[in-house]
């Protein structure tokens, strides 16, 4: 088990490094930040003294072990925009992320996967043609129609709500409400196939034959084998948590790090982008590592296979 | 679990911590507070006006936070009116003396002085001790920056593209200053108009930390004050009421960055924006049908152009080129992509050059018969010409070269539309360039502001070695040099034959605008610029 969850850790960090190398290449590669940084109309001598200034006339290799030295010494560089601190730049936008995602993924949770069960538990009912129905409506809408269709009714015509802005807890209801309802959707349908798929399994019809209670037969036995899949879903949003509310955030205004990655990739501001794709994957690489683990908690079949390897 | 916990907790604290951002609530006041949407705040993060040498940063920084010594007429015809210096004299060529507004107070309480002006104009602020063309900086030694502020590499490039021959200010005494050139120069009062040429407070300076906490918040001496900023989020400024020129109106201005253009007019409709900035021609219906909406629209000094890489084997005939810019139909493009709002400029200049205008001039006549006998004699055999085009950083941009590539093989060139990220991209000589989209605008009132300072020798155009033209450079030095005015005049005419006729650098396409959506009862004008004028003579609003 030790050595199963040592070489996934060790997976884990090279994941991280190839995603760091990769897009320290293309970043370069991909547009002079002297040029794109300065505008159209810079003087050429202010983009040479930009260019010598950040160390962009040095070799691509030169660039790239200079940038290992100071991550190992948790440098993460400053930004060529207005020289602050990377890595100060991300943790400060980091909680108005959160303070969308978190709430967004509590409700997705607690809407998508009753909502699922229930239609499982209930085919061919009218519920369940409605949540068939509404989750394909959830998820097969694009967050920017969404948000834009919220913002029409919610804040232009009926004055409820803001349109965009992060002043007051009233701001965060349209953009938590765009992006909860397509990972409901996602949950409803993975939860409902589970469901379904392990209710026709012999082992829950044995536990019907030998007389535990329809509760029983749903709590103990149907939804943890049910759970696997859908931990695999769920995974997926915690790991999303901090990079997931990219185009929710350019629609209704709000400074978390979506916008912070977008500004920062259009600026080429290298340290940021960097230091945002380092902490978005490494939170999406640790997020899969924990549903790695929790397979073997919740399915003792893995868990043996494991320890048997 | 207890790690999961804490995390949790983590997590809750931060989300409640965001969303307990400082509210808006201000205190009752009789002054009105106005939030104004934007797509951007500044480009560069910075509020310093050698650093953010931007549309967006002219929006936000005149006339309400920056002022020159002599100030530009932004409501008016563009000129120069005073500004904090009362009036100025000619003492030769190559020297003006300026006399200061007395009692202009800084955003710090500080009155502003001649010493003032001196480091505004110095090594520390901006020039960080490059050499003044054809001649050395006025006092050298006074190079003794008393913190270890750094500025960006920028800046010196910056200052001295604006002021080449600029060997240092003199203070005379309390509330007089000399501006010293190293050559003789027609050009210094406009100079001082441009973007950059402002007056910042020296203590301020003196007393920041470091560049960034300065470039945060500068002090200045404009009608409102920073009072928070915000990178690409907003910036707050609120009124200075010792202003010299009269109590501000407005209590506070927020500058709101909205990125999504449905989103400011969203929040126009809803009543949240008090104005919705840089609204597409598109969008402009869906604001002015609204009861209470109106659209306020101005041409700016600022003309769309493209231009031509004569390194390309197909342009460097100049017979292409010439035939390029006669198949464009420039009003047509007007009419359909800007409802007719703007216009087909006289070639690359704006009247406020005043009696360097060069009546009569236009920009290339539509003719598509004379492109295509252009194209005959140049023997070309249909070889693709490329043509770089960034998403939308101009407003129409991609639809406009579409239409232009269609004109283009109307008159039988194949032009073909290379969609790029940034302008490193556009710019770049790796692969071959051919024509690039561009816009240039006019800093203060004279050509050497324009068509010498972009495409001269010194322009980005000939820096990047796209083209060049050696009659072109010599009228170019001599347009900066000479004050012959009716000889410079001529030197300018030429080089408009030249660059827009003879040997193409470019052809002008169409004059730039803005909209900009609003509440009609604040009864405000737009400038013809970027600026916005919150100023007690341009708000009329109760």
């Amino acid at each position: 088990m030790l050595t199963y969850m040592l070489t996934r850790v060790f997976r884990a960090a090279l994941t991280i490094l190839l995603v760091m190398t990769f897009a320290f290449v293309v970043l370069r590669l991909s547009g002079d930040p002297a040029a794109i940084m300065l505008g159209p109309d810079a003087p050429t001598d202010s983009v040479d003294a930009f260019r010598a200034e950040w160390g962009l006339d040095d070799p691509i290799w030169k660039q790239y072990f200079a940038y290992l030295k100071s991550i190992a010494q948790l440098d993460f560089g400053i930004s060529m925009r207005d020289r602050s601190s990377a890595i100060m730049l991300v943790l400060e936008r980091l909680p108005a992320t959160l303070a969308l995602t978190v709430p967004t993924l509590l409700i997705q949770l607690g809407i998508g996967i009753p909502a699922g069960v229930y239609a499982a538990l209930h085919r061919q009912s009218v519920a369940d043609r409605g949540v068939i129905m509404l989750s394909i409506f959830g998820f097969t809408i694009p967050s920017f129609v969404m948000g834009l269709l919220l913002v029409l009714v919610f804040a232009v015509t009926l004055g409820w709500l803001p349109s965009g802005g992060q002043d007051s807890w009233r701001h965060a209801i349209l953009p938590i409400l765009t992006m909860s309802v397509g990972g409901i959707g996602i949950l409803a349908r993975f939860s409902r196939s589970a469901m379904i798929e392990v209710m026709g399994q012999p082992y829950i019809r044995t536990a019907m034959a030998k007389g535990l209670s329809w509760r029983d037969v749903v709590w103990k036995h149907a939804l943890p084998n049910a759970s696997v899949p859908i931990v695999t879903i769920v995974g997926f949003m915690v790991g999303s948590l901090i990079a997931g509310a990219v185009v929710v955030e350019s629609i209704f205004s709000w400074p978390g790090i979506g916008r912070l990655l977008i500004v920062s990739v259009s600026n080429r501001d290298l340290a940021v982008v960097q230091c945002l794709l380092l902490v978005i994957a490494s939170s999406m690489v640790i997020a899969n590592l924990c549903v790695d683990f929790a397979y073997g908690l919740l399915d003792p079949r893995l868990r043996a296979k494991t320890t048997a390897h | 679990m207890l790690i999961q916990r804490r995390h949790a907790l983590g997590l809750i604290g931060a989300a409640a911590g965001s969303m307990a951002l400082p509210g808006r609530g201000f205190a009752a006041t009789q002054r009105r507070s106005i939030t104004v949407a934007v797509q951007k705040i500044t480009n560069n993060n910075t509020l310093d006006v050698w650093n953010e040498q931007s549309n967006v940063g002219e929006r936000v920084f005149f006339p309400n936070l920056w002022e020159g010594l002599i100030n530009r007429d932004w409501m008016g015809d563009q000129g120069g009116v005073p500004g904090l210096a009362t009036e100025w004299t000619r003492l030769d060529d190559k020297t003006i003396e300026l006399k200061l507004r007395q009692g202009v107070k800084f955003h710090n309480g500080d009155e502003m002085t001649a010493d003032d002006v001196v480091f505004s104009f110095s090594d520390e602020r901006v020039f960080a001790g490059t050499q003044p063309d054809g001649g050395k900086t006025l006092y050298p030694e006074n190079f003794k920056p008393k913190t270890d502020k750094e500025l960006p590499a920028g800046v010196p490039g910056v200052g001295r593209r604006l002021w080449p021959a600029l060997r240092g200010v003199e203070a005379v005494d309390k509330y007089t200053v000399r501006f010293h050139n190293a050559s003789p120069d027609v050009t210094l009062e406009g100079r001082m108009i441009a973007f950059g040429s402002q007056i910042a407070s020296r203590r301020a300076w003196d007393e920041a930390t470091n560049y960034a906490e300065w470039a945060n918040a500068p002090v200045t001496t404009g009608a409102y004050k920073v009072l928070e900023y915000r990178p690409d989020v907003s910036l707050t400024l609120v009124a200075h009421d010792d202003y010299w020129g009269g109590r501000p109106p407005l209590a506070e201005i927020r500058f709101l960055e909205v990125p999504e253009v449905a989103s400011r007019v969203n929040g126009l409709l809803s009543g949240e924006y008090d104005f919705a900035c840089d609204l597409p021609p598109d969008q402009l219906d869906a604001v002015r049908k609204v009861a209470g909406l109106e659209v306020q629209g101005s041409t700016i000094l600022n003309h769309r152009i493209q231009v031509f890489d004569k390194t390309h084997p197909v342009l460097a005939d100049p017979l292409i080129r010439r035939a390029m810019t006669h198949s464009i139909d420039r009003q047509l493009i007007v009419d359909a992509l800007w409802d007719g709002q703007t216009r087909v400029p006289a070639g690359l200049q704006w009247e406020f050059y005043d009696d360097m205008f060069i009546k009569g001039w236009t920009a290339p006549q539509f003719d598509l018969t004379l492109a295509r006998d252009l194209v005959k004699q140049s023997g070309y055999k249909g070889d693709a010409i490329p043509f770089r085009v960034l998403n939308n950083y101009y407003i129409n941009q991609v639809s406009n070269a579409q239409i232009m590539v269609e004109m283009w093989k109307q008159a039988g060139l194949n032009v073909e539309l290379q969609m790029v990220e940034n302008w490193g991209q556009v710019l770049s000589d790796e692969t071959q360039r051919g024509v690039r989209d561009w816009s240039n605008s006019a800093t203060f009132n004279d050509p050497v502001s324009s068509i010498v300072a972009q495409h001269g020798p010194n322009g980005l155009q000939q820096q990047r070695g796209e083209w060049t033209n050696a009659e072109m450079n010599d009228l170019s030095n001599f347009m900066q040099k000479s004050v012959d005015r009716p000889a410079r005049k001529k030197a300018f005419a030429r080089m408009l034959e030249i660059t827009e006729r003879e040997d193409p650098a470019f052809q002008v396409l169409h004059q730039n605008c803005v909209f900009t959506g609003m509440k009609s009862e604040l009864n405000w004008k737009a400038a013809p610029a970027f600026a916005m004028d919150f100023r007690a003579q341009n708000w009329r609003a109760s």
